[in-house]
């Protein structure tokens, strides 16, 4: 039973990509925390002969090789150049 | 006569007969509409202009003689999560705040064929997290039945749009419960198809093995029409069953007769769904009970022990599920306009970018990231997916007893909004799914009928709060589940409208 | 000391029309940026992937090529990390760790002259290619944005990786080779579009640690990164210096190994299996019905060319080297069944005349394998002797006359006449005295004279005519 701490909050929002702010690390740890203890019940359960259910899907039935243009722009954002999306600098 | 109140067979039925024309139908909604969203707030984006231009287009097609389709002219609200070519599809949320889908879903693509008419698109919680439609950028949707409660989520703009008479019927989705809660809470019916049933093409994912796209109408009947047009495999979604092109349902008069065709309905009361509930919910569902039984089924309480792990299950796999399916909302591709790329380093573009998810959004990503991190897949994912074949064992043995099983949608009644946000304990918000996650977790069909009205001191027309009655049913036996419904419908007799 | 290398071949499916989840077209060179993208590919929301059929047969191939074993079922996985050329921020992939879902396992590929060297394949799997970053001052630093195309994102690869049995980098060389000629012969990737197959290498020296050695453009790249990233090493275990274990570049201008420019935190991919794509169910008729689609692997080819063709081993080695060489030869034998003939002239002349670059063999080149045949015949039936034939070779392949009507214009027919031989070797006689008395008394010195006779008459005489008249004339008591 890991308590969640305010460092693996920090660390997973760094894996998220989300910029959390001390406010909210603060009040998101202790909910975290609690949310984790709940979902530990799965410990108790016993599991040992449950097998996954996996949805299955036959060969002769995957999507046909041919190919379709798709007509329209599929890209929604104003930031373009030449064509190519402007995304934000890599170093 | 007061077009907006008609269902959708009776306005489809009189739009074909010409009694009254799709153009007239949809302007009345429209007014609807103005008069009553400063009280509800179901809409996001109302699509007036199209609408109307549908509807002339539809009216001339039929002045012409031509088919204009199973659902010609009905109008129909589409929550914010689906897409529909050409109008805006938030989510409820800034991260797609000037999003435009290029297509349309196929469940939108279908109800256009079908001559359907889009209304607008509908508010829900972000991203269809949420029980309550309180997590919307866009404010929180009131209840019709009293509009200082909520409708219940995350499909809470589906249930209260359709309570409130702004349209005939709605499509929700339902990833733990969200069609059915607002259905339940609005006193209308919502239906969550068996996993499969329905394609998710266009359906912004949240958590893709548990959802559903489901529609919502005021009666038994309409929501069957819908399925009917919904329904059936699509080549845009490799997790669509092939069980048939394109199902056909019925309820209404030919149910009826078949009904009393068949042997008589077994049902089975969960109790661990009744134990659990405000004591005033229980008595509604055995008085539902009680109609049931003087209709001539065979009604008896039965259990369903897995229940008891099926939330730590849902939420392990819903939040793992959507961390993931969330990440591709970095605002490169698509998003919302006012932040620009230039000058930043990527990966603090993406974090300042990502930053504006609400609140509940970010506690799923991050909670979702821990149980899939390093080390803990099999502790958390693997032992929750094992739960969902327990629970399906469970429930297949249980079907060969029962026809259907019932209890409560919701455990509680309506609650005020802002309740239980004031609290701060989003995990005392997650109890309140235990009577619906079930149905998610196994991939079973369930619908929500209204079941009744509990007086309360608090409520605002005196009228009482809604109670939903859910039945769920084996895989793929929809219209044995309809079949129930319907005879339930028209026993109970609860269909009204609230006054607004 | 003790070097282990492994790799990690990344090939596209070129072969493949459309992408691995959407029906864009997989030909996406020289398209105007995101010119070649749907809804599906750019990863907006609400798309689903939908599995390509011919991507996991052409796998299939792959897979039993490198003697892989294929399980009957296989599934897909998330691999979840952020970057700007993943447009989903994960990539679809397969994964092994939680039960064998991957399109090939335990494999094993001979090499090397007569199938001497061997390397174990631990796995194979399908995945998506990721976008382009491009930058407009061209160098990463310096940019303000990057310029990011998504025509290439969702392109079918397939990821083949081997255990570290190389330990030497010339061994890895072979076997590349030798891979790179299986999937020309599948017909499931073109190595010679840029960007097709990529290779990264692992290497350890000594039991030291394992450094990962990233950006080589091409296969012959990677040998010269090999050697240099082994001297590295070497010197540094000389020095009692530690190598780190890490992500180092290959730098092409400079040729050398650099320290990856950014420093990646250790990636957490939370792995788990795709939810909208269903487990494939393959059944085992799947690995029969997948050998009966196959072309003919190079080995079984080569052999086939010993066999039935009785060429040696090394002119058949040089045919299938290159597949397009083989497809012209057994194209030519169609027009006209000279094997041995026929494979000669391709291996020892036409070669002379194709571009050095392996990528651009027949570039340029007029003449195509009826001209070939249509040369060969001619010599066969002694209408022009060798020598002319080369010569009329060498004019052809730049403007792709047929030999015949070049042979028939300039009356290039040899001279058997024998009264104009005759007139030819008497001239010679009469020039070339002292080597005349020679082949009197040694046969063998004959061919001197019919080598005069042959510049004489500018290569026209037949050969075997002259020589007779020749050895007659010889044989006569002198005048």
């Amino acid at each position: 039973m890991a308590a969640v701490t305010k460092d693996q909050v920090k660390h997973l929002g760094w894996l998220a990509r989300i910029e959390l702010s001390d406010a909210e690390l603060d009040r998101y740890t202790a909910q975290i925390e609690g949310i984790i203890k709940y979902l530990d019940k799965l410990d108790s359960i016993p599991l040992e002969e449950a097998k996954p259910i996996v949805a299955k899907k036959k060969f002769s039935n995957l999507r046909a090789d041919e190919p379709a243009a798709f007509e329209g722009d599929a890209l929604g954002t104003k930031y373009r150049k030449d064509g190519f999306v402007k995304g934000p600098r890599m170093v | 006569m007061e077009l907006f109140r008609l269902s959708a067979g009776q306005a489809a039925g009189g739009i074909k007969s010409r009694e009254f024309s799709a153009e007239e139908y949809v302007c009345q909604l429209l007014e609807r509409i103005k008069k009553v969203e400063p009280k509800v707030n179901a809409f996001v984006t109302v699509n007036s202009k199209e609408a109307l231009e549908q509807a002339r287009a539809l009216d001339k097609k039929i002045r012409d003689g031509q088919d204009a389709g199973a659902l010609a002219g009905v109008a129909l609200s589409i929550k914010d999560n689906i897409c529909v070519k050409g109008l805006r599809t938030t989510c409820a949320s800034k991260m797609l705040e000037s999003y435009v889908p290029p297509y349309d879903a196929t469940v939108v693509r279908r109800l256009k064929q079908a001559g359907a008419i889009i209304i607008g698109k509908v508010n829900l919680d972000e991203f269809a997290m949420g029980s309550t439609t309180e997590f919307s950028r866009h404010g929180p949707t009131r209840n019709p039945w009293d509009i200082s409660r909520v409708p219940g989520g995350s499909s809470g703009g589906s249930a209260a749009s359709v309570a409130a008479l702004e349209c005939a019927a709605s499509l929700g989705s339902d990833t733990g419960g969200s069609v059915r809660c607002p259905a339940s809470f609005c006193s209308v019916v919502g239906l969550k198809p068996t996993y499969g049933l329905v394609s998710r093409y266009g359906l912004v994912s949240y958590a893709n093995s548990l959802e559903q796209v489901g529609p919502v109408g005021r009666t038994v009947e309409d929501v069957a029409a819908v399925m009917n047009v919904i329904a059936g495999i699509d080549e845009h979604d490799h997790t669509t069953a092939a069980v048939g092109a394109r199902p056909v349902y019925s309820a209404g008069h030919d149910g009826g007769r078949r009904q009393q065709q068949q042997p008589q309905l077994r049902v089975g009361l969960v109790k661990e769904f009744v134990e659990g509930a405000d004591p005033a919910v229980a008595k509604v569902i055995h008085g539902a009970m009680d109609t049931l039984a003087k209709q001539g089924c065979r009604c008896e309480e039965t259990s369903l022990g897995a229940v008891k792990y099926t939330l730590a299950s849902y939420y392990t796999i819903a939040m793992a599920e959507a961390s993931s399916n969330l990440a591709r909302y970095d605002n490169v591709r698509y998003g919302f306009d006012d932040l620009n790329p230039e000058g930043y380093e990527w990966n603090s573009y993406f974090a300042k970018a990502r930053s504006n998810f609400g609140e509940e959004v970010k506690r799923r990503i991050i909670v979702g990231s821990y149980v899939l991190s390093s080390g803990y897949y099999g502790k958390y994912y693997l032992k929750a997916q094992q739960v969902r074949s327990i629970l399906r064992k469970e429930l297949k043995s249980l079907f060969k007893h029962y026809d259907v099983l019932i209890g409560p949608t919701m455990p509680i009644l309506p609650f005020k909004i802002g309740e239980k946000i004031v609290e701060d304990d989003p995990l005392k918000m997650y109890l309140v799914d235990i009577d619906t996650v079930v149905a998610n977790l196994a991939g079973n069909p369930a619908i929500s009928v209204p079941a009744g009205f509990v007086a309360a001191a608090a409520a605002a027309d005196g009228g009482g709060l809604p109670v939903g009655l859910q039945m769920m049913a084996d895989e793929f036996q929809e219209q044995k589940m309809l079949d129930a419904a319907f005879l339930f419908e028209g026993a109970a007799k609860v269909q009204r409208s609230p006054e607004l | 000391m003790e070097t282990k290398i492994g790799l990690e071949i990344h090939c596209q499916l070129t072969g493949v029309k459309s992408k691995l989840f959407c029906s864009c077209s997989c030909d996406y060179r020289g398209k105007g940026a995101n010119a070649n993208v749907c809804p599906t590919c750019a990863g907006l929301p609400g798309t689903l992937p939908l599995l390509n059929r011919k991507a996991v047969e052409c796998a299939g191939m792959i897979s039993l090529a490198l003697g892989c074993k294929i399980p009957d079922e296989i599934a897909f996985y998330r691999k979840n990390y952020f970057y700007p050329d993943l447009p989903k921020n994960f990539q679809l992939t397969q994964y092994n760790a939680y039960g064998i879902t991957s399109i090939g396992v335990e494999g094993k590929l001979e090499y090397g002259d007569g199938g001497s060297k061997s390397t174990r394949i631990r796995r194979m799997q399908l995945e998506e290619d990721p976008g382009r970053l491009v930058y407009e001052s061209g160098s990463m630093e310096t940019s303000i944005y990057t310029l990011i195309d998504y025509n290439r994102a969702g392109v079918p690869l397939v990821e083949i990786v081997t255990e570290p049995d190389f330990s030497d980098p010339k061994d890895v060389r072979l076997f590349l080779d030798k891979v790179t000629s299986i999937i020309e012969h599948l017909e499931v990737c073109d190595t010679k579009l840029e960007g097709s197959v990529r290779c990264d290498a692992n290497v350890s020296v000594g039991g030291g640690n394992r450094v990962e050695i990233k950006n080589v453009s091409s296969f012959a790249d990677v040998e010269k990164a090999l050697r240099y990233e082994i001297t590295r090493q070497k010197t540094m275990a000389s020095r009692d210096i530690e190598v780190k274990a890490e992500t180092r570049h290959w730098d092409d201008a400079r040729k050398v190994t650099k320290e990856s420019r950014t420093k990646e935190e250790e990636q957490d991919y939370r792995y788990f299996p795709e939810p909208d794509i269903p487990a494939v169910v393959l059944g085992s008729e799947f690995s029969s019905s997948v050998m009966q689609l196959m072309p003919e692997l190079p080995d079984a080819r080569k052999d086939r060319f010993v066999l039935d063709y009785d060429l040696s081993a090394h002119v058949a080695q040089v045919l299938i080297n290159n597949k397009k060489l083989a497809d012209f030869f057994e194209s030519a034998l169609k027009t006209y069944h000279s094997p041995k003939e026929i494979a000669n002239w391709i291996v020892t002349d036409l070669m002379g005349f194709m571009d050095e670059k392996e990528e651009r063999l027949f570039e340029g080149l007029k003449i195509g394998p009826e001209h070939v045949a249509d040369l060969a015949k001619l010599v066969d039936q002694n209408v022009i002797s060798r020598a002319t034939a080369k010569q009329i070779l060498g004019q052809i392949v730049k403007t792709g006359e047929m030999p015949s009507s070049v042979a028939k214009k300039t009356r290039a027919s040899m001279i058997d006449d024998a009264g104009a031989l005759a007139q030819a070797i008497d001239s010679v006689f009469q020039s070339e005295q002292a080597a005349v008395q020679d082949a009197r008394r040694n046969p063998n010195a004959a061919n001197f004279l019919l080598g005069k006779v042959m510049q004489l008459t500018r290569g026209r005489a037949d050969p075997k005519a002259a020589l007779e008249l020749i050895q007659k004339k010889l044989s006569e008591p002198s005048s």
